[in-house]
């Protein structure tokens, strides 16, 4: 196993935090490269210790993989443990970033859903819309409806209508689509030259009430 | 539709507001405590393994106006789901 990195004089602890065992081998890698790891993981996950953290976790499980793979007198099969190591960090270090993302994209969605739903027109309107979808979907939309509320993807609902998923989703939407069409038609006012002439026939008989009131 | 008015459904329609909305609202908007029209259990957990229109078709429009099947039918999904999830 060669090594491709400069010695570091930064010392890992020879287990992980939930006490995997690190081999030397391992950490040795890992500390040789320990300030690189330092450099990218602090620009995106901030906190040195928990870059620290993650570079013996990294660490712990690529030993479980080495033992795994290198019985003792087999070839090595990892060729350059470092670079091993360091990419294995990388890929934890974006995973994490990556949950940390969606965590914070969960919370701000949410927050926008309960403020949304929070407004009695918004209400109304939903009501309205859920109302119109249910009473018009077919058979097949009904369900993909429940077991969507259910909680199943559209993965999920596709092959039970002989769907593939993108299909169903694409078909729900449509469905939806449909009924806003249909709703946005029957809210449409009505043409200015009928407004008019509305208009014209009450102002008389407006006009009349109050001279029978004056008389 | 053209390509605009799809951008503004797609802006207009969040899934998530929809499905957070009608979970709300069919969980709790028809009471039916008289149980009326009400579908046995077999019924509800017969159309969530195999959904049939010909068998089914009651049963589904059912769920529209009774929150308490409305209910157990999620909670039937629910499991069937994890069951599925689990590899039963």
């Amino acid at each position: 196993m060669a090594s491709g990195e400069a010695p570091s004089s930064f010392r890992l602890n020879s287990a992980d935090r939930h006490g995997r065992r690190i081999v030397p081998a391992v950490l040795a890698a890992a500390e040789s490269v320990f300030p690189r790891a330092l450099e990218y993981g602090t620009n995106l996950l901030g906190d040195p210790a928990v870059v620290a953290n993650t570079l013996e976790e990294v660490a712990a499980t690529v030993s479980q993989l080495v033992a795994r793979r290198d019985p003792p007198g087999e070839p090595a099969p990892i060729r350059n443990l470092p670079g091993y190591v360091f990419r294995a960090f990388v890929r934890q270090v974006n995973r994490l970033k990556r949950k940390e993302l969606a965590v914070l994209d969960a919370a701000i969605a949410g927050q926008t859903l309960a403020q949304r739903l929070a407004d009695p027109s918004r209400q109304l309107e939903m009501k309205v819309l859920v109302d119109e979808c249910l009473a018009q979907f077919d058979f097949t939309g009904r369900d993909m409806c429940w077991r969507r509320l259910g909680g199943f993807t559209w993965d999920e609902i596709g092959p039970l209508h002989g769907l593939s998923g993108h299909a169903a989703e694409v078909r729900f939407r449509n469905a939806v689509r449909a009924v806003k069409a249909k709703l946005a038609q029957s809210r449409k006012p009505l043409p200015p030259t009928a407004q008019t002439a509305q208009n014209e026939q009450l102002m008389p008989a407006m006009d009349g009430d109050d001279d029978e009131r004056k008389s | 539709m053209t390509t605009k008015e799809k951008a503004e459904f797609n802006d207009e329609f969040s899934e998530a507001e929809f499905f957070g909305f009608a979970t709300s609202y069919l969980s709790e908007a028809f009471p039916n405590p008289q149980r009326v029209g009400c579908p046995p259990d077999s019924d509800l957990q017969r159309m969530a393994e195999q959904p049939v229109e010909a068998r089914d078709a009651a049963a589904s429009e059912h769920l529209t106006c009774c929150s308490l099947c409305f209910n157990r039918y999620m909670e039937i999904l629910g499991t069937l789901r994890r069951r599925k999830a689990a590899g039963q």
